[in-house]
């Protein structure tokens, strides 16, 4: 199924309420397809401001109805312009008429596109796909449907799907709506929750909690100011700026590019662990790293949530200065990037401990010869 | 380049917060140059007196400390009674961005009433406050009451008496100010510029 590889466009805003059943992928590592259909017609009116993308896509030598109606599930909205223009042609726009061929036909249109019973749009739409000519029209493909499936019946109540207006919210039909409403969501208050569908109710709720959390912590981190440039964090101008460095010591707010340039200031007298740089700038607390984040924390745990989703991203990263290698990480065992050479083993580490004079042992760090030449010069 | 944002929320913030005693004006167009003043605390022999600290603030700001200096004449150990260089960790290697501006000056201020004599900038000043600890209070009281009391007068008229001398008017603003308001060294600046 080629449609299974493309990431589903109501899946990525987070409204797609066909779970498992969806044709498209549900996966973020697939692509998704931002081509534009008007384009491949020859008329968006955006020409080069649109947000999709104005590539040609090559056409099937064939036309068959199978391939259209894969072209028209790739672009869905091109799908409702397109279909609708058709159903209005066999309906003469008769709204009583296109009720009745509407409730036995083109499921895949209905169910997929939050589009489907947008009655303002119907006229717009047909405009659209009347000028389509050079294309070809998928209303064969859903002619020949409409033979196959007469009468949608569903054995298994899950498999019924919702309507999509009611879970965004814009369902105007109430009682009257023809299809299934779901269930209210306490949380984002859209009748979204499938009533048949425990396992989508739960992952909505969970996804519903982790967005208000979210919002929430947004909202608090709004007026918390950097003690450097003593700017508000998240008012900073660009995109880059926007984000705290937290530092693993202790809880004071900077800008991650304020406390990263005064650790990169060079400190000439104390290059070790307990040089002035890594302390706190406010509490003087050593701190052995600074993880950027979007939104700051009011406890332990969100720190620690925090910290701990940073290291599990980078660490699929390949370490730069690791270089597969090739060249050499100053952080060693403690780099939270990945040290793994090209044919994918991991690094190993050999820790060398000496015994010191005082009876304690260190950890003998690699020598270089550099250090020895920059104490010859000093005794000069 | 200077961080003229933060440099200019330092200075609403000192001219906001009028109990500290604490003032800064900026000298010139650039904010890379200023000059604080502090009062000396109570109940030591720096009270009743206003210093004058000259500001200057490297590019690297607030990355680099901000280079200080009296330009006051003050009998302490940790100041030099010959240039008013100050001798004050956290305007040396203890410097952090967290500090600023205010926190600096009021640090002058504490250091005014607890000397270290210990890690002294002027060895004869710490050596008498060691030895000759009422000695040094009387000497520091002196220097107070000759260099740091606000004269009678105000500024303008000081600068209208060189006026009157014959000096012009900005030359004359220029010599007090650079001198911390002290008529006769502003004079001996006058004559010798």
């Amino acid at each position: 199924m080629p449609t299974k590889r493309i990431l589903c466009k109501y899946f990525k805003q987070g409204a797609c309420f066909k779970g498992d059943g969806c044709e498209f992928s549900h996966d973020w590592r697939d692509p998704d397809c931002n081509v534009c259909t008007y384009y491949q017609s020859g008329n968006c009116a955006y020409g080069s401001s649109c947000r999709y993308e104005h590539v040609k896509l090559k056409r099937p030598e064939s036309v068959t109805p199978a391939r259209t109606s894969t072209v028209a599930a790739h672009t869905n909205f091109g799908t409702v312009g397109a279909t609708s223009g058709a159903l209005s042609r066999s309906s003469g726009g008769n709204s009583e008429a296109w009720q009745n061929n509407l409730s036995s036909a083109d499921i895949a249109w209905q169910e997929h596109s939050p589009f489907a019973s947008y009655n303002g749009g119907w006229q717009e739409a047909v405009s659209y796909a009347s000028a389509d000519e050079g294309w070809p029209l998928p209303s064969s493909s859903f002619q020949i449907r409409n033979e196959v499936e007469d009468t949608p019946k569903y054995n298994d109540p899950s498999e019924e799907p919702i309507c999509a207006l009611a879970a965004t919210g814009r369902c105007t039909r109430g009682e009257s709506c023809p299809y299934l409403h779901g269930d209210r969501c306490s949380l984002c208050g859209k009748e979204c929750l499938h009533p048949h569908r425990p396992e989508e109710r739960d992952e909505h709720r969970r996804q519903c909690e982790r967005n208000q959390k979210r919002l929430e912590a947004l909202r608090f981190s709004q007026d918390i100011e950097c003690s450097i440039c003593l700017d508000r964090v998240l008012s900073k101008p660009t995109n880059a700026e926007r984000k705290f460095g937290l530092l693993s010591g202790c809880d004071h707010p900077f800008c991650i590019s304020c406390i990263r340039d005064w650790r990169s200031t060079s400190q000439p007298q104390g290059s070790g662990s307990d040089a002035i740089v890594r302390l706190c700038p406010v509490c003087r607390v050593l701190s052995y790293y600074v993880i950027p984040s979007v939104i700051w924390y009011s406890n332990v745990e969100e720190k620690q949530e925090i910290i701990d989703g940073y290291k599990a991203r980078v660490r699929d990263i390949d370490c730069k200065h690791f270089d597969f290698g090739n060249g050499r990480c100053q952080f060693g065992t403690s780099c939270f990037y990945k040290h793994a050479f090209r044919d994918g083993t991991t690094e190993e580490v050999k820790l060398r401990h000496l015994g010191a004079a005082d009876g304690n042992t260190v950890i003998a760090k690699d020598v270089r010869l550099s250090e020895f030449l920059g104490r010859l010069n000093l005794r000069r | 380049m200077l961080d003229v944002s933060r440099v200019q929320k330092e200075l609403m913030e000192v001219e906001r917060d009028k109990l500290s005693g604490v003032s800064i004006q900026i000298l010139g167009s650039s904010l890379s140059h200023m000059q604080g003043t502090i009062e000396g605390p109570s109940g030591t022999p720096y009270e009743g007196g206003v210093f004058t600290i000259d500001i200057q603030l490297p590019s690297a700001y607030p990355f680099e400390p901000p280079k200080m200096q009296f330009i006051t004449r003050v009998w302490h150990p940790n100041i030099s009674s010959q240039n008013g260089a100050i001798c004050l960790d956290i305007l040396k290697d203890q410097w952090s961005p967290a500090l600023t501006l205010k926190t600096a000056l009021l640090s002058l201020q504490a250091l005014l009433s607890t000397p270290e004599p210990g890690d002294p900038q002027d060895a004869v000043v710490a050596e008498q406050y060691l030895k000759h600890y009422s000695t040094y209070v009387s000497t520091a009281r002196y220097w107070t009451e000759t260099f740091a009391k606000r004269s009678s007068i105000g500024l303008q008229e000081k600068v209208m008496k060189f006026v009157e001398m014959g000096f012009s008017e900005d030359a004359a603003l220029g010599a007090l100010q650079s001198t911390g308001g002290d008529e006769n060294a502003a004079l001996e600046k006058l004559c010798s510029g």
